[in-house]
């Protein structure tokens, strides 16, 4: 016997929503590249969904599904290595009744110094996502599988993400003694190393795997369950058992996801 | 990251100390780790201050103080100047420790300033700074440190421009004089103690209490 279930575009959106919702993304840590620095990081991340566009035979595209994230990393730099060796010169004084008195001269190494950074912001990704129908464990499994690799448009992160780490390394710099009017040229400058390129370098490689292979569970059901409890010693329990489960989008009058299982 | 502390109880990067010597003698001295002088009774270096020859001025002596791990050593182990001459130690390189001129007489040294000698300081970070005697007595003073900040090159320019020019406090009989002084980051006081009663100058937040009551009050960003 076929039992067939039909859900339409709304109905499928509200039904990921949910799904979405309690998909729970494991955190990420490791070490990446910030432009020329290394920096190592760890990042937490989770989903809301977008709208759903079901497509004959068998994709579930979702527009505009949103990934908020939290990112701390700390990146390392030798200050050397943007600003020139400063020197601060002999001073010399005249001091009455005894003479002229002069300090030698001496010259700053600047030193390396860490940087942490928080930040907090979204992305939002357009994916397409194929039905995967498994039978694992005693337990029949729909889901929806993102296929490929999203790809993640950063746009006004990167901005937000530069201006972030400009304010995380000024008050670093101004603890380094005698850095003082030298302090927008080093932010600048490091700004400039890390640039666009380097914040989409970093944050590509740490986002990217919280979407891809991302699975949205759409139904799981035991093999064999109980449909009727048992109501006497002579009225048993009545079992079914699914043989097997088929998904296919359908676009007919409009489109539906259907299911169709066939229990015995 | 090397320190920039106001203390002339132990010279650091960016500091110096200077003696003179208005007698003729032997003077045997040490350099140890700052404030461990006490504990040391070595006197392997030497300064021969021979009788002046007259000449009303007083030459300056430079000696650079090398740093290998806690050991100390002067570029020149013994040298030979003319009674009223200043011997000026300093270290240049940023990753030494903090280090102490420990001599054989009780005015030779600069964990106590007493006549004639003084200690230098370039002020790294801005801020406002009060300095007291971490030795109990009265002397103390304010310098206030401001920030230049510019990213113009003409505006660099006259900032290091002004590093050349120094400012002097004079202390004698318990009095600093100027108490209070006005510099830019990276510009150098030298504190001149023409007479003292074995006086430092510290930066309060050393030594905890501060006896100095100047105007400002103690306030650093």
């Amino acid at each position: 016997m076929d039992i067939t279930a039909a859900i339409d575009e709304p109905a499928a959106d509200q039904l990921l929503d949910t799904a979405i919702g309690l998909i729970s993304l494991p955190p990420a840590s490791g070490a990446g590249t910030l432009g020329p620095f290394f920096a190592s990081y760890n990042a937490s991340a989770s989903l809301s969904s977008g709208d759903v566009d079901l497509i004959a035979p068998s994709t579930i595209r979702i527009q505009d599904f949103r990934l908020d994230w939290n990112l701390g990393f700390s990146f390392g730099f030798d200050l050397s290595s943007f600003l020139p060796d400063f020197c601060i010169p002999q001073v010399c004084i005249d001091i009455p009744c005894v003479g002229r008195v002069c300090t030698p001269g001496f010259c700053v190494n600047w030193p390396t110094v860490s940087v942490p950074v928080s930040f907090s912001d979204f992305v939002k990704v357009t994916a397409d996502f194929g039905i995967s129908i498994t039978q694992t464990g005693g337990v029949w499994r729909v889901e929806a599988v993102v296929q490929g690799t999203p790809n993640i448009q950063f746009g006004l992160v990167t901005a937000g993400l530069l201006a972030a780490i400009s304010l995380a390394i000024t008050p670093i710099l101004l603890a380094v003694p005698f850095i003082g009017p030298l302090l927008a040229i080093a932010v600048n400058a490091i700004i400039a190393a890390i640039g666009i390129a380097g914040v989409t370098g970093l944050l590509g490689p740490i986002l990217t795997p919280f979407v891809s292979g991302l699975r949205i569970p759409i139904y799981d059901q035991p093999v064999t369950f109980e449909a009727l409890a048992a109501t006497s010693a002579i009225d048993p329990a009545v079992f079914v058992t699914i043989d097997d489960v088929k998904a296919i989008i359908t676009s007919t009058n409009e489109d539906e996801l259907v299911l169709t299982i066939d229990i015995s | 990251m090397f320190s920039n502390v106001l203390d002339s109880r132990s010279i650091g990067f960016g500091d110096a100390f200077g003696q003179r010597f208005m007698r003729p003698g032997t003077y045997r001295y040490n350099i140890v780790l700052g404030s461990t002088g006490c504990m040391v009774d070595e006197r392997p270096y030497v300064v021969e201050v021979e009788k002046g020859g007259g000449s009303a001025t007083m030459e300056q002596h430079s000696l650079v103080v090398h740093c290998d791990g806690r050991s100390f050593t002067p570029d020149r182990e013994a040298i030979t100047i003319r009674e009223g001459d200043l011997v000026v130690w300093a270290c240049p390189d940023p990753a030494a420790a903090r280090f102490e001129v420990r001599g054989d007489k009780e005015f030779f040294g600069n964990a106590r300033l007493t006549n004639e000698c003084g200690y230098s300081h370039a002020f790294g970070l801005p801020g406002e700074y009060r300095w007291v005697d971490a030795h109990h007595g009265k002397v103390g003073g304010v310098v206030r440190v401001k920030d230049v900040r510019t990213d113009s090159c003409e505006g660099l320019e006259r900032w290091r421009k002004r590093l050349a020019k120094g400012t002097l406090v004079l202390i004698a009989d318990g009095k600093a004089e100027p108490a209070e002084v006005d510099i830019v980051t990276g510009q150098t006081v030298f504190f001149a103690v023409v007479k003292g009663d074995g006086i430092s100058i510290t930066d309060s937040s050393l030594v905890g209490g501060a006896p100095f009551a100047g105007r400002a009050k103690a306030k650093r960003r």
